[in-house]
């Protein structure tokens, strides 16, 4: 890890932790949004830890496994770090799909948590 | 578009303008990074207008075509937009791809740039 930059680290740290709580209990993911956090979930946008928290809970399946295929981590000039995210994940006994999410991480108050959230299906991106 | 929130008329006026630049000539598309901004190009990393300019310019393929699959925009607490991009591109004769992007865009003396650009080809990512 010593020589990855550090903005790096501590977007594949959150990565890490995100996809570790969405698949074990995720209702611990309150813990990383604030109230001017933004969610869009499928072109649905919401606002706020508790309805974002209300979406996330509310998923319509039992188990989930998230499998993470490439990510990009980079600073931004405003000391945020911009994540992208491309993997497959696995809800109940659903086909595997195909997911992109991005997360924007800001430092308040000496934590690190989501300012921004945008997640969607690869479902309807296959060429042909 | 008068009832659209103001941070989508921007996101989406700015995916337009660079889907239909990097489609007619990429060579222009300097004029929307500055010098503080990074392109993370399918994982190898660009900063600058240069650095970024000379990398699309380089790209191996003469003619491309993007189709945008679903766009998302928000604000952020910085007074920026972060835009996602999900989409199709055809480059050449080559089969059509899935690819992902996104964008933060910011206010800088009245003009809006790219200060993060990263893009993904979305060919590993089939279930």
């Amino acid at each position: 890890m010593a020589e990855k930059p550090v903005w790096e680290q501590i977007g594949a740290s959150f990565v890490q932790h995100y996809y570790q709580q969405f698949d074990t209990n995720r209702v611990n993911l309150a813990e990383i949004y604030a109230d001017t956090s933004c969610l869009t979930w499928e072109g649905e946008g919401f606002q706020g830890k508790n309805a974002i928290m209300g979406k996330i809970n509310s998923l319509p399946f039992k188990t989930i496994q998230h499998i993470i295929t490439a990510q990009d981590h980079q600073p931004t000039i405003d000391s945020c770090v911009l994540s992208m995210v491309v993997g497959q994940l696995k809800a109940d006994e659903d086909q595997v799909m195909g997911f992109h999410q991005m997360f924007l991480l800001k430092n308040v108050d000496n934590k690190w948590i989501c300012s921004n959230d945008v997640f969607r299906l690869a479902l309807h991106n296959f060429g042909s | 578009m008068g009832d659209k929130p103001i941070w989508e008329q921007i996101g989406s006026s700015f995916v337009q303008h660079y889907y239909q630049l990097f489609d007619t000539d990429r060579t222009q598309l300097g004029a929307i990074y500055i010098d503080t901004s990074c392109l993370t190009w399918e994982g190898q990393q660009f900063q600058g207008k240069a650095a970024i300019v000379e990398k699309l310019s380089s790209l191996p393929f003469t003619k491309i075509a993007h189709s945008i699959t679903a766009q998302d925009h928000q604000p952020t607490t910085d007074s920026c937009i972060l835009s996602m991009v999900v989409g199709q591109l055809k480059a050449d004769e080559d089969p059509v791809m899935g690819f992902h992007q996104v964008f933060l865009l910011k206010n800088i003396n009245d003009a809006w740039v790219c200060t993060n650009d990263m893009f993904r080809l979305a060919l590993h990512n089939s279930g």
